[in-house]
């Protein structure tokens, strides 16, 4: 089917959308969706359009094994308002990984060493691509005292940027805090990130780092708000 | 997995999480945040496990269909873009979309005798459709719009968008032929979006 004409994209989207389609043509539309971003817009536009609806709904609280359900299909076990070193005993627990936990392990590939000393080495992180789960990306830097910090970057393969967007680096301070944004980088193959002195103390002690896609320019809301493309945990050299 | 029958209507919820909190929540799922999931399950949870019930009309498939849904939202948290839907509408439409899958999926004769019968018995107590339809036009452009909608377009989308029903359920419950219902909701979405598209102009 060509999707050529506007019209007859917004039809199909607001059938899909409101929920008027047959299994059928559902599952033969969800394929089209996937490769075609203008239908994908058709489609984001009328979820808006008639999401007002679902509002008038009284919620509903579901029952607490539905949670239970998630965390096991997900092999999340950490309550809310655990701590992180109680996270890290938990994956080395379970570490029987199924595919789906091998996309949440990534900030686990290398357990950490507790008895490091804490001048000792050089901070490395091996940020590995969501969807294909290899390494993407690597940083490494010299923790230190005082100063900034001289991150050096390098990308791994030939990746591409779509045209209009970004890449931006994101430092994952762990624990509840928001990531914090260490700039845009580019697909050059070798790089370097000047960290400023303000940040660089937390970027020593930082859970990890990732990179995702934004529109050009950076994020606008100081979040990512693209795809994550590559994420990874620091380790201690 | 057994009915729900625990399940409650909650009634005195918190504010809808505002969706700043829910667009942070779900950018650090993205960066496979356990603790900023498990927050973001607990604020929207109930809004969300309304819609699958509406949907489904059962409990214990609504039950199912938010786990799919919320497996689907942590998986999927990175492709998220804050600046093409707000959070609760990317979520709702999730929610929606695996509650529709649920509905349409392939099933034994049998079960699609406990489908008329669950059609006819579609609880009293709750909201009907109509009901709903007022709530929601409360304020908002889409009240503005959906007024402008014949009686039969107007209760032809609500009752698609609130019981999933597709063209050929619609037409039994309207008790008019497939073509006429077609017609109704494919103008007054037509309607709709020239409305809205209008307003927002």
């Amino acid at each position: 089917m060509r999707f050529a004409d506007e019209k007859l994209r917004d039809k199909l989207a607001a059938g899909y959308v409101l929920g008027t389609m047959s299994a059928r043509a559902r599952r033969r539309f969800e394929i089209h969706l996937r490769s075609n971003p203008q239908l994908r817009r058709a489609v984001a536009q009328w979820e808006t359009r008639l999401s007002p609806l679902a509002d008038a709904l009284p919620a509903i609280e579901p029952p607490a094994r539905v949670w239970q359900a998630i965390k096991t299909r997900l092999q999340i076990g950490r309550p809310a308002g655990a701590r992180f070193w109680e996270s890290l005993s938990f994956w080395r627990v379970s570490s029987f990984a199924s595919a789906v936990l091998a996309l949440a392990l990534i900030f686990l590939v290398v357990a950490p060493k507790p008895e490091t000393p804490v001048d000792a080495g050089r901070m490395v992180v091996v940020m590995n691509d969501l969807a294909t789960k290899k390494p993407a990306m690597t940083a490494s830097w010299e923790p230190a005292q005082r100063g900034s910090r001289t991150l050096r970057i390098r990308v791994i393969g030939h990746a591409e940027m779509a045209p209009n967007t970004a890449w931006e680096l994101w430092m994952l301070p762990g624990g509840d805090q928001k990531p914090v944004s260490l700039g845009l980088i580019t697909t050059h193959e070798t790089q370097v990130v000047k960290i400023p002195e303000a940040l660089a103390a937390k970027l020593d002690s930082a859970r990890g780092l990732a990179m995702s896609v934004e529109p050009a320019g950076g994020s606008p809301t100081g979040v990512p708000t693209g795809p994550v493309l590559c994420a990874g945990e620091s380790i201690r050299t | 997995m057994s009915i729900g029958k625990k399940a409650k209507i909650a009634v005195n919820l918190p504010e809808a999480p505002a969706a700043e909190q829910l667009s942070d929540l779900l950018a650090r799922c993205a960066l496979r945040d356990q603790r900023a999931f498990a927050t973001l399950y607990q604020v929207s949870s109930a809004k969300l496990f309304a819609v699958a019930v509406r949907i489904t009309r059962r409990r214990d498939w609504a039950e199912e269909v938010l786990q799919e849904a919320f497996v689907n939202i942590w998986n999927h948290a990175a492709g998220y873009n804050s600046t093409k839907s707000a959070p609760m509408t990317w979520m709702t439409a999730i929610v929606r979309n695996r509650a529709l899958d649920w509905l349409r999926r392939p099933r034994e004769v049998e079960i699609d005798e406990e489908h008329e019968e669950l059609m006819a018995s579609i609880p009293d107590e709750s909201p009907g459709p109509e009901e709903l339809l007022r709530r929601s036009l409360e304020a908002g452009e889409l009240a503005e719009c959906m007024k402008t909608l014949t009686e039969e377009q107007q209760r032809g989308i609500t009752l698609a968008f609130f019981y999933g029903l597709s063209h050929g359920e619609l037409a039994e419950q309207m008790r008019k032929p497939l073509g006429t219902v077609k017609t109704w909701i494919r103008r007054g979405l037509d309607r709709l979006k020239s409305c809205l598209d209008e307003l927002s102009r």
